[in-house]
């Protein structure tokens, strides 16, 4: 089994991001990156498919050079091989079908069986790339997956929606986006970073795949959430009663 | 031209290996160190996590089941670890225990203790210390008759650290007395074995010691009573350990100095963020008042120096320079970091205020931990001794 998996460098959680002069970006200078942790639970699942299928996974990222980063991590938990459209001159702000496109492209004529990716990323949280790369490659999709299981090309996931669980089923080739539940991704280690140095990296200039990065998303601006009021202190159980049973409508 | 200071991609890959651990253990982060700090007990699964990420198989060579990349790859690990506080003097201890089966033990006690060691499923803790003897080990009194294939322990040791969920433990123990030493026309170092003994033998009784100062473990005394260890555990030669041992007490300051940088990095941090937004007159934040940030910019001087120095010393040993060059390095190290250890757990009280005693912010328990590092794994007066005989060449103590 030939698996694809799509990771995205995100800013780590714990940074504090600052919105650049431009109002639309944020200051990537001096920031931490991670992969976002959606992916890795795309990549955990892959590496435990092939481990119990034989086969191999391919990590795949749309990035600036800076991105190569999260593919190394995948290498290093135990992908086999990475492609990464690099995407340094090209215009910045591709929106999300402008990558889905890149991605579709990229893996087109790739011998693939499935196509992994996290649900969402954790930066833009727009939570449609699998399925605008399902819908251009033109194969099944199942997202938000808590639980898969293959049998030869017989898919069988567990996806979760609003208030309960989903069973459903489907035939590969597929793409199937990883929802938090899925797995436990393992833990980086020395010998799979050591390893993973030496691993094969494919780079494909954006440019080159001969898609329109023409975006029809713009993003006009990007607002920090307002700061959390002060704290207001009551004087008598009444007054708070009276606070939020009328004032705030909690009770 | 080999005045190389830059940190090798290998380097840096172990420093972000620990850090994607950390990062990965973001949520769990303040409980954990809560059961190191306060509990003095190490979450079992963070000791597996920080094996499978392989800084257990440091100073394992592959063909054990470690990566070999040497003591200062470990060493920069720990630093990183520790610098979120998710450290432990069983890393260290453990550590040193490995380097002293490696450079001393037989082909079988490599492969029976080596792996077990990388893979995250063996501690190891060392008896080194008695009621009478750890600063002077030459008057060791624990004691090793050889009976047949076994050798009979008797004696007891003091201050053994983790010695309840450590599975073996090095012991030093006399093979010889000092008057058969001088009887068989050899010097005072003559006479100390090595012993790998299990720590649940037959005849050990643990005590345990209140004690304060150790993150993640607590500390024992030790009674051998007729304990039988299997000849074969003999470690290095009968009545020469002396070399293995200081050939542990080496990686084991090296470590210790790698601890103490963590600690200072991540005091150095809890600083940097309170003061940055701490405002006290008007709306200026603490972190502007000199007399906030200049304490602090030292700290940072004297941190990037005793890197070098640590580093250095971590080098020294994976060059393999004698235990007495390697041993300078590792003294001045370990005494420079638990200095800096102490003074940064200090300021960061001082930054904090009133709030630097509350449990809430963590950082009044570090102030043991830092504290516990200028008397042990060596004291710091003995540190100074041997620079003043060993490097000033002044008149021994």
């Amino acid at each position: 089994m030939d698996i694809i998996v799509c990771v995205k460098q995100v800013p780590d959680t714990t940074t504090v991001i600052q919105i650049d002069p431009s109002g639309k970006e944020i200051v990537r200078d001096g920031i931490t990156n991670i992969m976002s942790p959606y992916d890795e639970f795309a990549v955990e699942e892959a590496l435990k498919l092939i481990e119990a299928n034989g086969g191999t996974v391919t990590a795949l990222t749309v990035g600036p050079e800076s991105a190569k980063e999260a593919l190394r991590s995948a290498l290093a938990m135990g992908a086999d091989e990475a492609i990464h459209v690099v995407t340094d001159g090209a215009p910045l702000a591709l929106d999300s079908l402008a990558t889905a496109k890149l991605i579709a492209k990229a893996i087109e004529g790739k011998s693939y069986d499935l196509v992994l990716m996290g649900r969402q990323a954790i930066d833009d949280d727009a939570m449609q790339m699998g399925s605008l790369v399902a819908e251009l490659l033109n194969i099944g999709q199942i997202t938000s997956a808590i639980k898969l299981e293959i049998e030869g090309t017989q898919v069988k996931a567990q996806r979760t929606i609003e208030g309960g669980l989903q069973n459903i089923e489907a035939t590969l080739p597929l793409v199937v986006t990883a929802q938090k539940g899925l797995n436990t991704p393992r833990y980086p280690s020395m010998k799979g970073i050591l390893k993973a140095k030496k691993k094969p990296v494919q780079d494909i200039p954006a440019g080159s795949l001969g898609v329109s990065l023409e975006p029809k998303v713009k993003i006009e601006a990007l607002v920090e959430p307002p700061a959390r009021p002060a704290g207001r202190i009551v004087g008598s159980v009444d007054e708070l009663v009276a606070a939020l049973t009328q004032e705030i409508k909690v009770v | 031209m080999a005045f190389d200071f830059s940190l090798s991609e290998e380097h840096k890959m172990v420093q972000d290996t620990i850090h994607q651990l950390a990062r990965r253990l973001a949520p769990q982060q303040q409980a954990l160190r809560q059961r190191i700090f306060k509990d003095q007990a190490y979450p079992e699964e963070l000791w597996q996590a920080v094996a499978e990420a392989g800084l257990l198989g440091c100073l394992i060579p592959e063909q054990y089941g470690g990566n070999g990349l040497g003591l200062l790859p470990m060493t920069l690990g720990l630093e990183v670890l520790n610098s979120y506080g998710l450290g432990s003097v069983i890393h260290v201890i453990t550590g040193m225990d490995a380097a002293c089966i490696l450079r001393h033990g037989s082909e079988s006690q490599k492969q029976r203790f080596l792996p077990a060691i990388a893979s995250g499923a063996l501690k190891l803790c060392y008896a080194h210390t008695e009621p009478d003897a750890g600063s002077n080990l030459f008057n060791t009194q624990t004691h090793a008759r050889r009976e047949g294939d076994t050798y009979v322990i008797n004696g007891q040791k003091v201050f053994i650290t983790a010695a309840d969920v450590c599975d073996y433990m090095l012991l030093v123990a006399r093979t010889a007395s000092p008057e058969q030493a001088k009887a068989a026309g050899k010097g005072k170092t003559y006479g100390l074995s090595l012993f790998l003994v299990d720590t649940r033998a037959k005849g050990i009784t643990r005590q345990l010691l209140p004690m304060q100062g150790l993150e993640g473990c607590q500390q024992f005394a030790l009674f051998f009573d007729h304990v039988e260890v299997p000849a074969e555990n003999l470690l290095g030669p009968e009545h020469e350990g002396i070399a293995a041992i200081f050939d542990s007490l080496n990686p084991e300051r090296v470590l210790a100095a790698g601890m103490a940088l963590g600690m200072t990095q991540l005091m150095l941090k809890r600083s940097v963020d309170y003061a940055q937004t701490r405002k006290v007159f008007g709306d200026r934040p603490i972190g502007s008042y000199q007399a906030i940030s200049h304490p602090l910019a030292e700290i940072q001087v004297e941190l990037e120096a005793t890197q070098l120095l640590t580093y250095r010393s971590a080098w020294a040993f994976d060059q393999g320079l004698s235990v007495g060059q390697v041993g300078h390095y590792a003294n001045l190290a370990k005494l420079k970091g638990a200095d800096l250890a102490i003074r940064s757990v200090d300021q960061t009280i001082e930054t904090h205020g009133g709030y630097g005693f509350s449990e809430e912010y963590e950082i009044i328990h570090f102030w043991t931990a830092a504290r516990v590092m200028k008397t042990a794994p060596v004291t710091r007066e003995l540190i100074l001794n041997f620079v003043a005989e060993h490097a000033l060449h002044l008149p021994r103590s």
